[in-house]
């Protein structure tokens, strides 16, 4: 075990020395004129128009709590849809209980208004 | 599987999403009328309970557990949330359009409680306990346009996610180490000679983490600010119904840490008791908020009740439900005089409970009964629950913590009294309004006071009670 260990310790070193070989190798060929444009921060190399703290509608994180209903709905129904055949009538009952729940949960949103855009 | 055994949890579920329903079929003005169904709902589940407590035993793999300790829980919870439910019934009509949803939050809280009090699983209990946590979070904010409440809401979420995760990360340990979540497994493993470093820092980690939820001291600090900035009703619910929720599982976690770590673990909570009790009780004696000094006195009882838990035996277990029944009635008592004063005045700082005996003899009352009740002053049943506990405290052998709890007691005295002085002094300037309180509030503080008095004169056929549920249905 400690062979294979070795093994990996020889890449995991290799790799090491490489980076920094490379590291270096440029340091040694690379020409040396900076400018101020050069140490600006990179944004996508656009300056950026405006202030970058933008507000958000909070109404958005509505949508991603509904999205999460739907979400946890699929991660059960996937399992159970997949041994549907051999499950039976028991979890049957109980994952109509759970739809029936959730379906609960996105008609009070509904009626809240939360699918309203305003 | 026997579902029976979740007669009440899936109860309290069933009636949590019937409200959420008859909420969204009443028109906007008549949301107030959830809260009686609410009501209803709660006191149907409270007979339900006595009738129909389900059948004992382990349930899905041992994960659950409903035995005597999670029946007798859970009558508390329910009684607290009914009793906080009727105390509400006027006060919601400040959250207009969010009405019906505070009761309906009440219910999904309650569920988290009664999942605490039967979890014999690390997930089950951590599951339980954010399903309890959550709502209250939201209650506590739910005054939107205030910003204490707000203020309050937020600093509850973030120093309730950092007991979690310090509580996870217990657990985690615990889990390391005997390779299972359940109870038995870890008690099983740990007993067994699995014991090291990091079993210890683990069950340290996991005891901080509850000691949160009852809010002990060092950690406390969350409950002073929070009590005063969140609504009256859900201060009340927090104070009795939350911290009871903690005592259940911490009930059910210490036996479990409690043989492996052994004498370690006990001087823990022996000395987090101790603490508890002497900054409780001293940090409340300066407070002006009326609030602000229950929360702090709050402190001081988990402090009380952690020396229940700390005997970990039958009897310890018997003597700190009977305090938490009388802590629940004395602190709802309180906590619905204040409401109807607050309403009446429009303050709930001490100084202004100035005259209140001319104005409404029966708040007052109420109101002293309670105080007296939570000092421990014998025709109240504050005294006898002292009794029991430490009892049991002093058949361990701690003499000199039933000395120092004896003390504090006494302590404890001094701001009660100053505020009962207070409520009977003068008025400052001579207006008689005559009170308007709610009949649903009244029979609240009335309940409150007259079980006071009573478990305080008769404590046999209540302790007889609960020692014969422990008895009969514990396995």
């Amino acid at each position: 075990m400690a062979k294979e260990f070795g093994t990996l310790f020889l890449f995991l070193a290799g790799g090491f020395v490489l980076s920094l070989v490379i590291v270096f190798v440029n340091w040694l060929l690379r020409p040396r004129n900076p400018s101020s444009a050069k140490a600006r921060t990179y944004e996508c190399g656009l300056e950026t128009e405006g202030p970058t703290w933008v507000q958000f509608k909070i109404s958005y994180y509505l949508y991603a709590l509904i999205f999460v209903v739907f979400d946890v709905e699929v991660v059960f129904l996937y399992p159970w849809a997949s041994s549907f055949k051999s499950a039976g009538l028991v979890p049957f009952v109980e994952m109509a209980i759970f739809i029936g729940v959730l379906a609960l949960g996105i008609w009070f949103a509904w009626k809240k208004g939360a699918f309203e855009w305003n | 599987m026997d579902f029976s055994t979740l007669t009440l949890e899936i109860g309290a579920a069933a009636l949590a999403l019937i409200l959420l329903v008859v909420g969204l079929f009443l028109p906007d003005g008549k949301k107030g009328q959830v809260g009686i169904v609410a009501a209803l709902g709660f006191a149907f589940l409270l007979v339900l309970s006595f009738l129909a407590p389900g059948s004992k035993g382990p349930f899905f793999m041992g994960q659950y557990m409903n035995d005597g300790i999670s029946v007798l829980f859970k009558q508390i919870f329910i009684l607290g949330s009914l009793l906080v439910t009727l105390m509400s019934l006027r006060f919601t009509r400040r959250f207009e359009d969010a009405r019906g949803e505070f009761y309906v939050l009440l219910a999904f809280s309650l569920v988290g409680m009664m999942g605490m009090a039967g979890a014999t699983d690390f997930l089950t209990l951590y599951i339980a306990l954010e399903l309890m946590s959550i709502p209250l979070v939201v209650l506590t904010a739910f005054e939107k346009g205030s910003m204490r409440s707000t203020e309050a809401g937020m600093k509850y979420v973030l120093l309730g996610a950092m007991s979690s995760a310090i509580l996870l990360f217990g657990l985690s340990f615990l889990y390391g180490a005997a390779g299972s979540f359940g109870y038995g497994a870890v008690m099983a493993a740990l007993t067994g000679g699995q014991t090291g470093p990091l079993v210890v820092i683990g069950g340290i980690f996991a005891l901080a983490g509850l000691a949160f939820k009852v809010a002990a001291v060092p950690f406390h600090m969350w409950s002073p600010d929070i009590y005063e900035g969140a609504p009256v009703p859900v201060t009340a619910f927090l104070a009795v119904a939350s911290k009871a929720a903690g005592f259940a599982a911490l009930l059910r976690f210490f036996p479990v840490v409690l043989v492996p770590l052994g004498l370690g673990m006990t001087t823990l909570i022996v000395l987090i008791a101790a603490l508890s009790m002497v900054l409780g009780n001293l940090t409340a004696i300066p407070q002006t908020n009326i609030k602000r000094m229950l929360a702090w006195s709050s402190i001081a009882h988990a402090g009380y009740m952690l020396l229940g838990v700390m005997v970990a035996s039958f009897a310890g277990a018997a003597a700190l439900v009977y305090y938490l029944l009388v802590y629940l009635f004395a602190n709802v008592g309180a906590f619905a005089a204040v409401t109807a004063w607050s309403e009446l005045s429009g303050s709930d700082e001490i100084s202004s409970f100035k005259g209140m005996w001319k104005k409404s003899p029966l708040i007052s009352t109420v109101f002293i009964v309670s105080l007296l009740s939570l000092a421990g002053i014998p025709p109240a049943a504050g005294f006898i629950g002292k009794f029991f506990l430490f009892v049991e405290v002093a058949h361990k052998g701690y003499l000199w913590l039933v000395a120092l709890a004896l003390v504090m007691s006494v302590v404890s005295l001094y701001y009660y009294v100053s505020v009962i002085k207070t409520l009977v002094s003068e008025a400052p300037e001579g207006e008689t309004s005559k009170a308007d309180i709610p009949l649903a509030l009244r029979a609240v503080m009335l309940v409150s006071a007259v079980s006071t008095v009573v478990l305080g004169v008769l404590p046999g056929p209540v302790m007889g009670y609960i020692r014969n549920i422990l008895s009969t249905l514990s396995s």
